[in-house]
Parts: structure tokens; C-alpha cells; sequence
């Protein structure tokens, strides 16, 4: 008994420092990242500053948050994520506990007619016809619609559904006369918080990340989400490189302001998230399962 | 297994009939799939009918349907392009290198899983996902910041330890290195989370059982753990080879250079290159179709494979 | 009900789909009668009544976010009566965006400054998407006429194989060197001094100068950080200083794959040239011996103005320095000389065609008053309509003094701290981007104009190639091949310059290289070069 407890306890410490060395590797940079935002840029570009950070500066946040672009591609974002998660969630869930009943015919054709999505596409041109025939460019749907939904998210809703509604709750329901929009509003979604806080994140992360959608589908600049903003600062286009007319200035002018802001940004706009899944966290270990088509 | 399992009771009866009688009995089940499958339709199987500008010689004033018909030539122009083989190797190989690591975020979840400080094992996890958050964007420039030749922390710690400096960024042999591991830099944390939750699913019986027969702790994660989460581990792996040909190609464009273009080079930058910028579409959606053909076959050979191997599949 | 619904909107997308794309009727050259009776041919307006256009506008970062809001824009249309909705399409996302407008049908009345490379005007005016110009110039454009009449050789980089000109370009007066020129090569004068040693002429003395730098402490840091040679955008721009000394890309840098040969006259594929050769030798020798910064081939911008910064570079190809990094620094450098190779070659070769890109004002078949259009645009090429176009308002932006317009106070020394192309952006649109107007040293803004500049020009103009040739315009044939023998070859030719100059590849691949671009189509390539440059010099 006694060698057991300290194969054990070797076994803990192992653990824990496989755990701090990949800590480590991965708290590194984003220690960096934060130091750089309030250091000088050019102490950040050469290399002196490495940890903590080194002749001290806010400007970088003064002009993130002087900057008017970026506070309205943030209203922006925020819009967009929230309606989007919305959506999201209306499209997502209803489909998936659907699949996830033993009662529903064809299933496994509308998981295929579903997965076949996921490895075949008609391309770029077919799909922005679709979307200007809806109506939707320049607007916010072009953001959100387009991508509402994946396969990958249902299948693992779906694999939730399976392994968290006992057949017999919803039995006893129907038996009781519940109809299934009932059931699923009263008895299911209600058990379901861990898959739902756990999709609208990972949704929402995606749409707070993304821009090629609002790059393609947007021209109007005052709906510009903060994603595109901070392109425009950050990306040095090459063509503008190469573009020989008066472009010394313009040059010196961009970099200058993305050394400036580039991490102070990089903080400000990962913040909302960073600050909102700690919340989410404990849903996780509950809520993402995958299962296979098979029923 | 048909699906009408409430059905049985009923002694056999005309297959429409019992079409029938679930329907009138479950629509509102099937109300449920309607946004879903709509949007699936409009969004993604309309837009399907675009595949036959990869036959075709795409003009612009005469529209998807109207431009005129060439057969393969797209697909010739691509196989016998001089890059097509070097396209082919590079795709593939750092394809294959992101999926040698596949087991990564599952040992980082095993990990996490014997930690038995709460307080510990939530700030580990906090922190191991955080990278995700970060824009690709970014992630490039930090790299680039972080190996410089000169300036850069990893080649100072080189030269303090007597090597000589090495340009990691234009270096062929380097760039699979650094674009897969810090690609698995950003999504170690995220990637484990799944696993974590299979892992909570394990019936704690099993470990009280083992720990009477004597089983080590990590005996216990190699006979319990590992095999309770292997189902969700084939169906992920198998969801991973769908997406094979899918390297992160906006990181490719961001890090390519002409020095490590040898290595960097794969088919999702070149049909970006070729379709969006130079709008050569219709070659572009051979290449495109190329992808999905190989996606597709290895999809269902690893399927296969797996049934056979595990009897773990995703169908 | 509900699925009624989806499946009637399911259906009606179908058939939208369907028919979205068959908008192929082909609109007539020039405007309704309508339209032209509203037209007045000279003088402002242009038209009587106010009409409205809708306009693709290619923005560069430097320029205001929404033309819709600058004062110039929205005084020209006072004075036009013609109301223009500019949708704004910054340079991130340019090409993708102008690709599926013109894919889609979804078309604009105008694409502005949006550099559509020359095989897409040619693909796109041959459907007719764009409209032939050719006539409408003639008759509306006198100060377009003007410029195309005095200098044949613009006309000709314009015209296609067709006969047709599709767009208006931006053009460089042939005059403005320092602008053709662009980035320019600079030395460290302050430690040419220290070294003793005297602003390099050939080669060779360039690589002597270098080889100090790399061994003396000259920043005085005490520390061997000092980088000889640097450049942005990879070699590009150190081989345009270079090139000159060993004859090559002797056209001018628009072609980066062919020049003339200098022995019989011929078209030449330079990369295989033995000049072309000896030049990559030259340049490895200087990288291996770490004589040109090391990671040249990843640089970024803000590593490179970081290390000018730190006063590390020896000499630099680059926009002026004064500008980049700053007056204390950029003090130090003086202009580069043209160099003389090792047998006794003197050129200056990275120099631009006057015309830099022409798809920059394409008028669309869905405009129905192209005249207004042109006659929109050719004010801006008249003396009067350039000096609005790049000073802006007088009395807002610039006054009249007796050495001509000067910009005012407010712009040049922003009281609010702003940079001079900060303060100009919510009056004009410039500078940045390409705008397709002549841009003249009378009135340009940019740092090419400052006196840095201008005296590097002036010292490199004696050894200027003479003959600078436009981009080359095919026909429809020969551009779907072009476009696929040129981006294999490019892509070779650049992969394998940087091979040689880092070392990469030894020059012992040297044939093996040759062997590989004949097996790439040269034949062909060359065939259509050959057939393109024939037609330039005959039309």
C-alpha cells in the first residue's frame, strides 16, 4: 500500500512540472505581449525589451482609445456577435436535439446531406451571388448568415442531446401530452445551459475573430467590425511598398502608428473574451462531447 | 435501427404508412431541422452548381451558366504545372505534421485531468486557452519579433549558449517547424478541452475497481482513461483527416517569403493567389476541386481503417 | 406555414441564382441622347442637370477614410454639378473586392484608382465590360488629348492589341526623374567621412565600403552591430541600384523578366543572361559576407526604421531618409551614385515607365454618361485642374506666392502635430495611390520632390536609360497564356535569385536553373514577348 502512495505522489510532481513547463511556454509570449503594449515600440522592435517592460509608455492605449475607427468597429463586433451567437443558437439547437431523437426518420442522410458540407463547397463566386441575391451585402447579415451554422457544432449538440436527456424524461412528457415544442423549450433547453454556454462561446469567439466575410461582403466603413480595423493597421499592404508615388510618408505615418498600437490593440480587442470565458469555463467539462453518426 | 423505433409495437405495415404515421405524430421533430437545413441548402448546396467553372473557361458578362465549356484543360494546366509535385509534397507533408501532433491537446487533457488542486488546475486551463484569442495576425508578427536573426530572444539564447544565430523565417528547412508548433502553441488548450469533458464522463467505478487490483495511477489512465475517451478521440481524428488539405493558409501567406517558398508553398495559397487576386476563378476551382477529391477519399479511407482497426468510426 | 414560406423563398433564391448572371447585353459606346443633351462639351458645368455616379474607389491608407467628406472632392462638385457616391475600398482586400464586382456583374460606373493589372483591362474591355475610350478622348478630353499627342510613347503603353484604349493611367511626367525613379540608393555620408573614403562609384569601391563599414565601430557604440546594406520588399530594390552596373533589366523595372540585349538589340529573358549572373555573384559574395542585413528576405518595415533608428545602416535603397527615420539620422546620408561594373558598364536601370499603371479610371457599360466621365477626370490632367488636384483650395490648403503655390502653414507645420499627408487627407485625395492624372514636380507633394531627392536624381540622370518600356499589352490568346507561363516563370526566376544571392543554391545549379526555365515555356513566353514588343514599336 505504502509503495503506491509514493508512485503516486512521484507521479503528482511529475505532472505538475510537465504542467509549469508548458505553462510557461505558453504564459511566455503573452506576458510579452502585454509588457510590449506599454513600452516603447522601438525598444519592443529591437529586441531589448524581452519580459518586463522597458521605458514605460501609454501612448499606445492613448491612441487606441483616441481612435474612433477602432471604438466603432467594437460597437461593431459586439453587434455582430451577439446577433450572430443568437442566431446561432435558433438555427443550431433545434436541429441538433432533433437529430439526437430516436423518433426521426432519415437521420443518417441529414447528417451526411449535413457533413458533405463540410468537405465540399461551390467556391467563392457562386456563394457571394447567393449572398447579393438575399440582399445581404453590406450588410450585417453578410457577417452572420453565411456561416450561422457547422457541421462539427452539430454533432457535438447532438452528441450532448443523446447522452444528456434520458429518453424516459421525454417519454413521460409526451405521455403527459406535451407536444415537442413544448418538450424542448420547457424540459430540454432548460437542462441543456452547459451545451448552450458552451456553443454561444465558441461561436462567438469565431465571429469575433473573422474578417474575411466582412472584407469580401462590406463597403460601408461605418460597419466595419474591429477585426478589419486592425488589419488596416496592422498589415502592411505590399502593393503599397512597392507603390512609388509619395508613399515615404505614408509609410513612415502607418508604421509609426501600428509600432504605437499594435500590442496596446492586440489587448484591447481579445480583452471582452478573455474576460467572459473564465464564466463559461465551468459549462465546458459538461458540454462539449462529439459522438459519431452512428446512432 | 430504421429510425421508427417507437414504431414496433405495430405489427408490420406498408413502409409509406409508416412514413405516414411519424410524420403525423413527430412533425413538429422535424419543424426543428428547418432553419438548419434551409440555410444549408441556400448557402451551401445552391452555391454547388459554381463547380462546373472548373470545366469551364469562366466570363465574367457571360455569367456561371453561360460561360463556355473546356472539359479538363484547368485540371491539365494544374498537373502540369512545374509547382503542382512541389505543391502536392508541401501540402501534404505539413498536413501530416499538424496531424502527428493530433495526440497533443489529449495528453495535455490527461494531464490536467490527474491534477488535483482545483485552484491549480483552473488557472492551467485558463491559461492554456488564452492563445486562441489571439488574431493569426498578430501570432505572425510575434514570431517574427521573436526569432529575428539578431534581435530576437530564441537566437540570443543561441549565441549565449555558443551557437551561431540562424535566420528561422527564410530558412525552407524551419518553416514547418515553426508554422505547426505555433500553430499548436494557439490551440493546445482550446484542442483539450473536449477531451477534459470525455474525461469527466468516466464512471468513477472503474478507477475504485483498479485501485483495489493495484493498478499505478498511470496504469489506470492507460487501460481506463484513454479507452473511455477513444470513441471521441476516432471521431475527432477522422474529423481532422476531413479537413486534411486545410492548412491555415492566411498564416502561410503572412510567413511565406521567397527564400522558404520550397517548403511554404502549398495548394490553398496558390488557388488564393490564383483566384481571388489574379481572378483566374476558373482555375482556381479545378485546384479547389482537386482538394475537396483528395479530402473527400481520405475521409473515407481512415474511416474504413478505423472501423477495422478500433471499431470506432465516425459511420 | 412556415415551410411554405422557406420553400417559396428556397425557390425564388434558386431562380435568382439562376439568372443573376446573364446581364450580357451589350451596352452602346457613349451615352443616351438624353444624356448628351444634358452635356455641356467645354467649360464647367459639366452637365445642367445634376447627375450621379457611382464610383469604385481604391483608397490608400494615407487618404481620407471617406472621400464623400473631402473638401476638394466636394467642391469639384459644386463646380460639376456631377454628385459622386465613392464607395471606399481600402488597399487590404482591393483585389478581392474588384475581382468579384467584376465577376458578380455587380458593376460600378466607374473604377477609380482601383490598379487593375493591364491583363484584366484587356480580359474585361474585350467583353465590354469597360468601354472603348479612343473616341471619347478625342472628342471630350482636350488636356488627356494633349498629353497623348506630345508623348507618343504614353499612347502606346496604353493602346491594345485591338486598336482600343480602355482606361485612363496614372502617368508620370517624363520629366519628374526623381519621381520615376522612386526609392533612391543612399550612403552614409557622415561615415564615408570617418572611413576617409570617397562616395562609391564602381562596384568594386561599393564593396570596399561595405566590407569598412562591417569592421569598424562607426556608431561608436562599441559594439560590431553596423549593417553595411539594407533595403524593404526583399532585393528588390538593392538589385535596382545594382542591376545598371552589369546592363541588366535595361528597359526599366516594369519588366522583371525581360530587357533588351545589348549586343544585337534583341528582346532578351535577362534572368539567364551571364551579366545577370555575374550580378548574383556579385550580391552572394556581399551576403555571405554578411555585408547586406541577414534577414532582408523577412524584414518588416518597423524592424528596418527600428535599426536606421539605432544609426546601424552603412547604406540603404529606400524612400528618402530624412523622412523614414527621422532629421537627426537622416541627416547623415547622401545620395547614392549609379555604379560602374566590372567591365565598365555605367547604367541606371530601376527607373518606371512614365505610364506606372493604367487601370486606374476604367468607365463601365453600366455608366450611362461616360462624357461627364472623361470630362470628369481630364480637368485634373489641365494646368489649373492638377494644381486643385495636388495643392487643393487656394486660401484652405495652399497660397499663390511669387515662386508658385506653396502649401500653407496649417499643413506643412500642423498645429495639432499632424504629418503633412495627415493634414492634407481631409482636403485632398493625395498623396497615395495611384490616381490617374499626370503627376508633374510642379506640384507634387510626396518626399521624391524633396531636395534630398531631387539632387540624387539629378546626380543619377547622366547614366538614366533612355528607353523605358511601358507594360506590354496582349491579346486576349495571348494573355490567358501570359498569365500562366508568367506566374511559373516569375516565381522561379525570384525563388532562385534569392537561392544564389543567400547561398541557398550554389552556382554550381547554375545550368541546371537554365535547363529548368527552358522546360517552363520559355519558347512560348518569349514567342509572345517577341510579338508584344513588336507591336509596341509599330504602334
Amino acid at each position: 500500500m505504502k509503495r503506491f502512495t509514493l508512485s503516486d505522489r512521484g507521479f503528482d510532481w511529475i505532472n505538475t512540472i510537465f504542467l509549469l513547463i508548458i505553462l510557461v511556454l505558453i504564459v511566455y509570449p503573452l506576458i510579452f505581449v502585454l509588457s510590449a503594449s506599454i513600452s516603447d515600440p522601438q525598444a519592443v522592435s529591437s529586441g531589448r525589451m524581452w519580459l518586463w517592460p522597458v521605458d514605460i509608455t501609454f501612448k499606445g492605449y492613448e491612441r487606441v482609445f483616441a481612435n474612433d475607427a477602432i471604438w466603432l468597429g467594437y460597437k461593431n463586433t459586439i453587434i455582430y456577435t451577439f446577433v450572430g451567437t443568437a442566431i446561432h443558437l435558433f438555427v443550431l439547437l433545434p436541429c441538433a436535439y432533433a437529430l439526437s431523437r430516436k423518433e426521426l426518420m432519415a437521420k443518417k442522410f441529414i447528417l451526411w446531406f449535413i457533413l458533405f458540407t463540410m468537405l465540399f463547397n461551390g467556391g467563392l463566386i457562386p456563394t457571394y451571388l447567393v449572398v447579393q441575391s438575399l440582399g445581404m451585402l453590406d450588410t450585417m447579415w453578410a457577417i452572420i448568415i453565411p456561416n450561422v451554422v457547422g457541421a462539427w457544432s452539430i454533432l457535438v449538440a447532438r452528441a450532448f442531446f443523446q447522452q444528456s436527456i434520458p429518453d424516459q424524461l421525454v417519454e413521460a412528457s409526451k405521455i403527459d401530452g406535451a407536444s415537442d415544442f413544448y418538450i424542448f423549450i420547457r424540459v430540454v433547453l432548460p437542462l441543456s445551459l452547459p451545451i448552450i454556454a458552451v456553443m454561444a462561446l465558441f461561436h462567438a469567439v469565431n465571429l469575433w475573430n473573422q474578417y474575411f466575410n466582412a472584407l469580401i461582403y462590406l463597403s460601408d466603413r461605418d460597419k466595419y467590425p474591429l477585426q478589419l480595423i486592425l488589419r488596416e493597421i496592422l498589415v502592411v499592404n505590399q502593393m503599397q511598398l512597392n507603390d512609388p508615388g509619395g508613399s515615404a510618408e505614408s509609410l513612415v505615418d502607418q508604421v509609426k502608428t501600428a509600432g504605437l498600437i499594435k500590442y496596446a490593440v492586440i489587448i484591447v480587442s481579445s480583452l471582452p473574451l478573455l474576460l467572459v470565458y473564465p464564466f463559461v469555463q465551468r459549462f465546458f467539462v459538461q458540454g462539449v462531447l462529439i459522438g459519431s453518426i452512428k446512432e | 435501427m430504421k429510425g421508427v423505433k417507437n414504431d414496433v409495437s405495430v405489427p408490420a405495415q406498408s413502409k409509406f404508412y409508416q412514413v405516414k404515421k411519424n410524420f403525423a405524430r413527430n412533425w413538429q421533430i422535424y419543424v426543428f431541422l428547418l432553419p438548419a437545413v434551409a440555410y444549408f441548402i441556400i448557402l451551401h448546396y445552391i452555391p454547388m452548381y459554381g463547380v462546373q467553372i472548373a470545366f469551364k473557361n469562366f466570363f465574367a458578362n457571360l455569367g456561371i451558366w453561360g460561360s463556355p465549356w473546356i472539359g479538363f484543360d484547368h485540371f491539365e494546366r494544374f498537373f502540369n504545372s512545374y509547382y503542382f509535385w512541389r505543391l502536392l509534397k508541401n501540402t501534404l507533408v505539413l498536413s501530416a505534421y499538424q496531424l502527428i501532433l493530433f495526440p497533443l491537446p489529449i495528453i495535455l487533457a490527461l494531464s490536467l485531468h490527474e491534477v488535483r488542486n482545483r485552484m491549480f488546475k483552473k488557472w492551467a486551463q485558463t491559461l492554456t486557452y488564452a492563445p486562441h484569442f489571439i488574431s493569426v495576425v498578430v501570432v505572425v508578427g510575434m514570431i517574427v519579433i521573436f526569432l529575428d536573426p539578431t534581435t530576437g530572444l530564441v537566437n540570443r539564447l543561441i549565441v549565449v549558449f555558443g551557437g551561431s544565430p540562424i535566420d528561422f523565417l527564410t530558412s525552407p528547412g524551419w518553416f514547418r517547424h515553426i508554422f505547426t508548433w505555433s500553430g499548436v502553441w494557439q490551440t493546445l488548450g482550446w484542442g483539450s478541452i473536449i477531451y477534459l469533458a470525455a474525461l469527466s464522463g468516466v464512471n468513477p467505478e472503474l478507477h475504485e475497481a483498479a485501485k483495489v487490483d493495484g493498478a499505478s495511477r498511470l496504469q489506470r489512465i492507460f487501460h481506463i482513461n484513454i479507452p473511455s475517451i477513444l470513441p471521441t478521440i476516432v471521431v475527432l481524428f477522422i474529423l481532422n483527416i476531413g479537413s486534411f488539405m486545410t492548412v491555415g493558409f492566411e498564416k502561410v501567406l503572412l510567413m511565406q517569403n521567397n527564400l522558404n517558398a520550397k517548403t511554404s508553398d502549398v495548394i490553398q495559397t496558390f488557388v488564393y493567389q490564383t483566384g481571388l487576386l489574379e481572378g483566374q476563378y476558373s482555375f482556381a476551382a479545378a485546384i479547389g476541386l482537386f482538394d475537396s477529391a483528395i479530402n473527400i477519399a481520405l475521409l473515407v479511407v481512415f474511416n474504413y481503417t478505423a472501423r477495422k482497426v478500433s471499431g470506432n468510426s465516425l459511420w | 406555414m412556415k415551410m411554405k414560406k422557406k420553400f417559396m423563398m428556397l425557390a425564388a433564391v434558386l431562380l435568382i441564382a439562376l439568372s443573376a448572371c446573364n446581364n450580357d447585353d451589350k451596352a452602346d459606346v457613349g451615352g443616351s441622347e438624353e444624356a448628351l443633351n444634358n452635356l455641356n462639351t467645354e467649360g464647367m458645368p459639366i452637365v445642367e442637370d445634376t447627375i450621379e455616379l457611382e464610383v469604385f474607389a481604391g483608397k490608400a491608407a494615407t487618404t481620407a477614410d471617406d472621400w464623400n467628406d473631402v473638401l476638394l472632392l466636394n467642391e469639384y462638385e459644386e463646380m460639376t454639378n456631377m454628385d459622386i457616391t465613392w464607395n471606399m475600398v481600402p488597399a487590404d482586400g482591393l483585389e478581392e473586392r474588384r475581382n468579384l464586382a467584376l465577376a458578380s456583374g455587380d458593376l460600378p460606373d466607374v473604377f477609380y484608382s482601383a490598379n487593375l493589372p493591364v491583363s484584366d483591362v484587356q480580359k474585361y474591355g474585350s467583353q465590354g465590360t469597360f468601354i472603348p475610350l479612343n473616341d471619347l478622348i478625342e472628342e471630350y478630353a482636350p488636356n488627356i488629348k494633349k498629353v497623348l499627342d506630345e508623348n507618343p510613347d504614353i499612347r502606346k503603353g496604353i493602346t491594345f492589341p485591338d486598336g482600343n484604349i480602355y482606361s485612363i493611367p496614372t502617368v508620370y511626367s517624363p520629366d519628374f526623374s526623381s519621381l520615376l525613379i522612386g526609392a533612391k540608393g543612399w550612403i552614409n555620408g557622415d561615415w564615408l567621412e570617418q572611413l576617409e573614403m570617397d562616395n562609391p562609384e564602381t562596384t568594386e569601391e561599393f564593396y570596399e565600403y561595405l566590407k569598412a563599414v562591417k569592421e569598424t565601430d562607426l556608431n561608436g557604440n562599441g559594439k560590431n552591430d553596423e549593417i553595411p546594406l539594407s533595403s524593404v520588399a526583399e532585393m528588390s530594390r538593392i538589385i535596382h541600384w545594382i542591376s545598371g552596373a552589369f546592363g541588366v533589366q535595361n528597359r526599366g523595372q516594369l519588366h522583371t523578366l525581360i530587357d533588351s540585349d545589348p549586343d544585337s538589340e534583341d528582346i532578351r529573358f535577362y534572368p539567364i543572361a551571364d551579366q545577370y549572373k555575374e550580378m548574383l555573384e556579385y550580391l552572394n559574395k556581399l551576403y555571405e559576407e554578411g555585408l547586406i542585413e541577414q534577414n532582408i528576405y523577412s524584414l518588416e518595415v518597423d524592424q528596418h526604421l527600428a535599426s536606421a533608428a539605432d544609426d546601424l545602416y552603412g547604406a540603404v535603397q529606400f524612400y528618402n531618409p530624412m523622412e523614414l527615420y527621422g532629421k537627426e539620422v537622416g541627416e547623415q546620408y547622401i545620395p547614392g551614385n549609379a555604379l560602374e561594373g566590372p567591365d565598365g558598364t555605367k547604367m541606371y536601370t530601376g527607373i518606371t515607365s512614365p505610364v506606372l499603371s493604367l487601370g486606374n479610371f476604367l468607365i463601365t457599360s453600366e455608366n450611362e454618361n461616360p462624357e461627364a466621365a472623361l470630362r470628369w477626370i481630364d480637368y485634373f490632367w489641365s494646368e489649373e485642374g492638377q494644381k486643385m488636384f495636388f495643392m487643393g483650395i487656394e486660401g484652405e490648403t495652399y497660397e499663390e506666392t511669387e515662386e508658385g503655390p506653396k502649401l500653407t502653414e496649417e499643413i506643412t507645420d500642423n498645429p495639432d502635430g499632424l504629418t503633412l499627408t495627415q493634414a492634407l487627407a481631409k482636403y485632398i485625395i493625395n498623396p497615395g495611390g495611384n490616381h490617374p492624372v499626370i503627376v508633374t514636380d510642379e506640384y507634387f507633394t510626396g518626399s521624391e520632390n524633396a531636395p534630398a531627392d531631387v539632387e540624387a536624381a539629378e546626380q543619377l540622370e547622366p547614366y538614366l536609360i533612355d528607353e523605358i518600356w511601358p507594360a506590354f499589352t496582349y491579346t486576349a490568346e495571348e494573355n490567358d497564356r501570359i498569365a500562366v507561363l508568367e506566374t511559373d516563370l516569375q516565381k522561379y526566376v525570384e525563388e532562385m535569385q534569392a537561392g544564389f544571392i543567400t547561398g541557398e543554391n550554389d552556382f554550381s545549379e547554375w545550368d541546371a536553373y537554365v535547363e529548368t526555365i527552358q522546360e517552363m515555356g520559355y519558347d512560348e513566353y518569349m514567342e509572345i514577348q517577341q510579338a508584344a514588343y513588336e507591336r509596341y514599336q509599330e504602334n
